[in-house]
């Protein structure tokens, strides 16, 4: 076992002192969860329902959407900029993909048929991406600007194409009910959460794009006289983005039956709180997968714990904030303390 | 017999446990102007930012008109009639002219209501005063900097200063607007106003000074009247001590590896030069006269305009860094956390994060051969294999620099570009790096060696160009050349019919 987390360290480890940001999200994860076990309400049996599998499975599906997100919204963040373009960008997403699966019928087999929807809403998604990493990369304006910019933009991109109405996915025979019924399992979209949680923690951590990633966040000038490909970098990243917030979107669509192109909103603010409860520092050069992957399972857990309990979902607003602010104030007194 | 005005005795002054001032002791008296000199690093702006109330004398004494005085920030000594015009002038470039005559100006007593006539008439009064013909609603951000420096020094005049304070102030400007400063010093002269003129230029002490104050390794050596010392005298005084260059090993200069002509950059002039293989070059002159901005151009980060490059004798263009790292050029930046290093990363991925790419096949990195191939590096160093997983920012300064000389050596370079490599470290880490130069060389390797101390240039090179304003202003032979003749081409424009 301890030769398997060896192994495995290089996903929260980069250098020394992340394990120990890492160790203090976890642990206050599960305080958390402890806490929902506590005052969860009880089955017939006496069980916690928090405990039972199918809640369990529950919180992780409700955190893949958010949690897919802020995979690549770690990867932003780490280079010093920030995506506020993803739920947009989620929006339009599901909107290609109901109207290429609605209004498309070239009469092949369903399966290249679905696989053609899908992969014109990740092409417009990660191209979207793209565009804005460009314009942050050549013409050096800041991320914030180009993606607020991007964040109204795409959002009247997809109103635009989808007539600013809903587009109903069927329940019966056709092909979209066969796309929905594949990719609203519980099974699915949890796969393809920890499928691409594995990937992105891989590519942070083993490969010399995810190390260029954070020395351009870390020190961009050191970046630059060390001859890093910044610019490069930062179109890959915001890119990564799009291309997730397109996946995010697909899974969106199927789940609720339909391209929404009001869908995703305040999406880019859960993704944000999540990495940063995560531990990512948000001037960059500093944050892991791990910790993006507790900072939403916190909020997931959290959020299920208060609706157990009959909470308010304004009130569950109002803890969230406070559990921002804690995680962050925590770990910059650890900092400090070191 | 002149009035004194300010005097300071033994001023004592540390950062972070580095003494910046050891034993610092000045006077002023009133309506003269006074030049301050000395290399860089030698206390000048420590002196002049502890009289201006910028920062606390940590020993000694001030006194102003006879009194003793403390100052607890630049309030109070504006309030004594102190004031100092910074080079990097520290106006609010998006405030307008007159708000920036009366923002934090005692002088200026505002309400909290804004009245806009009263502070343009305020700030018009001293704007005639130095003659600067502008609106005072002119946002300072489209002024010349010639103007801005007026707007500084009427800023200073508007808090009634008796002491004003200039740090380089024509270090940033043109012919006619440093006639027109000196003309302005001229008249304020002739009221009573005290000025403390902090300058490299020989040409300009010698032209509007009274007296001048040397400093070195932050002790003042002493003050003459200027009509009593000569340029050379007082460069001898700046530089101090006399240094035998004996202990550079014995090489021979290999044939020619890199040869440059004509480069212009935005900051480079024509600059020609040769290095050979197994020579270090050395490169004097002040921050700012061009010789970072010459490592820059090489290593592809500045754009050539002009110019020509030939490496081992074929023409090679460096026009983009990983274009000058493929042909084998690496530069040691000159500033350590802001260039060269990425302060959150460890020890291990700071070496290697140039050249990540050559030792990780399919772009997968291999911690084991990346660990490999930094230890050699560190074999004279305590580092362990496990600690370099430690954070870059645990190790000393000297070590840090260890650091980025293993990521430029990581890919075995023919040329180096070392800009001031032992900056702000201990001696005995000095020595260090010099140990390393000379091994470059030896191994046959062209090493360009900026340094802003002049002994440490004439231990380590075979040759040594001087740079001013981004030219080569003068070439000289290690072995021969003293610390006066490279200071006099690095601070004095070169008079006609000097070799160069």
């Amino acid at each position: 076992m301890t030769a398997i987390l060896k192994r495995a360290s290089f996903l929260w480890e980069q250098s020394a002192g992340e394990r120990r940001d890492v160790l203090l999200s976890l642990a206050a994860l599960i305080a958390i969860c402890l806490l929902a076990i506590a005052i969860s309400p009880t089955a017939f049996d006496g069980s916690r329902i928090f405990l039972e599998l199918g809640n369990l499975t529950d919180i992780l599906r409700q955190v893949s959407v958010i949690g897919i997100i802020s995979l690549a919204m770690t990867f932003v963040i780490l280079t010093g900029g920030i995506d506020l373009s993803v739920g947009s960008i989620l929006a339009l997403s599901t909107s290609v993909v109901a109207l290429v699966l609605t209004r498309w019928n070239p009469g092949y087999a369903q399966p290249v048929e679905i696989a053609a929807a899908m992969l014109a809403a990740l092409a417009v998604s990660t191209a979207a991406g793209a565009f804005q990493g460009a314009v942050i990369a050549v013409f050096e304006v800041q991320p914030f600007v180009v993606t607020l910019a991007g964040m109204i933009g795409f959002r009247g991109l997809a109103k635009w194409i989808s007539n600013n109405a809903n587009i109903d996915i069927g329940f019966g025979r056709d092909i979209a009910s066969t796309f929905a019924a594949i990719f609203r399992g519980k099974g699915v979209i949890i796969g393809c959460y920890i499928g691409l949680a594995l990937i992105f923690g891989l590519l942070l951590s083993w490969t010399v794009f995810g190390r260029h990633v954070r020395a351009t966040g870390d020190n961009e000038r050191a970046s630059r006289y060390a001859g890093l490909p910044i610019r490069r970098v930062k179109v890959l990243v915001y890119a990564l983005s799009g291309l997730l917030s397109g996946v995010a979107g697909i899974l969106y669509a199927a789940e609720n039956h339909q391209g929404n192109p009001n869908s995703g909103i305040a999406y880019e603010l859960d993704a944000i709180a999540a990495v940063v409860i995560g531990g990512t520092r948000l001037s960059g050069g500093k944050g892991t997968i791990v910790g993006t992957i507790v900072g939403t399972l916190m909020i997931g857990v959290l959020t299920n714990m208060l609706r157990l309990n009959n909470v308010d979902s304004n009130v569950e607003m109002m803890v969230k904030a406070v559990i921002i602010i804690l995680a962050v104030a925590v770990q910059r007194q650890g900092r400090i303390a070191q | 017999m002149p009035q004194e005005i300010l005097s300071i005795s033994d001023v004592e002054k540390s950062y972070d446990g580095v003494r910046a001032l050891r034993g610092a002791s000045f006077s002023l008296d009133a309506g003269e102007v006074h030049a301050l000199m000395g290399e860089n690093g030698a206390g000048k702006s420590t002196l002049s930012k502890i009289i201006a109330g910028a920062v606390r004398a940590g020993r000694g004494t001030l006194t102003i008109d006879g009194q003793p005085v403390v100052l607890n920030g630049p309030l109070d000594a504006q309030r004594l009639g102190i004031s100092i015009i910074y080079q990097e002038l520290d106006l609010f470039p998006n405030l307008t002219v007159a708000e920036n005559l009366a923002i934090a100006n005692h002088q200026f007593a505002e309400g909290n209501r804004v009245r806009f006539a009263e502070l343009d008439r305020f700030a018009g009064r001293f704007l005639k005063q130095v003659g600067l013909a502008i609106s005072p609603c002119r946002p300072v951000a489209s002024l010349s900097i010639g103007e801005m420096q007026l707007v500084a020094i009427a800023r200073a005049l508007s808090m009634n200063a008796r002491i004003i304070i200039m740090d380089e102030p024509t270090s940033s400007l043109f012919d006619d607007s440093v006639e027109r400063l000196f003309r302005l010093i001229a008249e304020l002269k002739s009221r009573g106003v005290a000025i403390i003129y902090v300058s490299h230029k020989m040409d300009e002490i010698f032209r509007i000074c009274d007296r001048v104050t040397v400093m070195r390794d932050g002790s003042t050596v002493g003050t003459w009247p200027v009509a009593e010392i000569s340029a050379a005298d007082l460069i001898r005084k700046m530089v101090g001590r006399e240094w035998k260059p004996g202990e550079r090993g014995v090489r021979e200069a290999g044939p020619i590896l890199l040869a440059v002509s004509g480069l212009t950059t935005r900051k480079l002039r024509n600059v020609s030069f040769e290095l050979r293989k197994g020579e270090v070059l050395g490169i004097a002159g002040l921050v700012g006269s061009g010789r970072s901005s010459l490592g820059a151009a090489l290593i592809g980060l500045d754009a050539w305009k002009r110019g020509h490059m030939t490496l081992h004798g074929r023409p090679a263009a460096p026009d983009s860094v990983s274009k000058a790292f493929a042909l084998g050029i690496r530069l040691l930046p000159e500033d350590r956390k802001l260039q060269g290093l990425m302060m959150q990363m460890s020890i291990l991925e700071n070496c290697t994060i140039a050249d990540l790419g050559a030792m990780a096949p399919h772009g997968l990195v291999r911690r084991g051969r990346e660990a490999s191939a930094v230890l050699p590096f560190f074999r004279d160093l305590s580092l362990k294999r496990a600690s370099l997983r430690a954070p870059v920012a645990t190790l000393s300064g000297g070590n840090q620099q260890k650091v980025l000389f293993a990521r430029c050596l990581l890919a075995n370079p023919e040329v180096l570009f070392l800009d001031d490599p032992t900056r702000g470290i201990d001696v005995g880490a000095k020595e260090d790096i010099y140990a390393i130069i000379e091994r470059l060389a030896q191994q046959g390797k062209g090493v360009i060696l900026v340094s802003s101390e002049l002994p440490e240039l004439l231990r380590c090179c075979d040759r040594i160009l001087v740079m001013r304003e981004g030219e080569i202003t003068a070439r000289f032979d290690a072995a021969t050349v003293t610390q006066e003749e490279i200071m006099t081409f690095a601070t004095n424009p070169v008079a006609p019919g000097e070799p160069v």
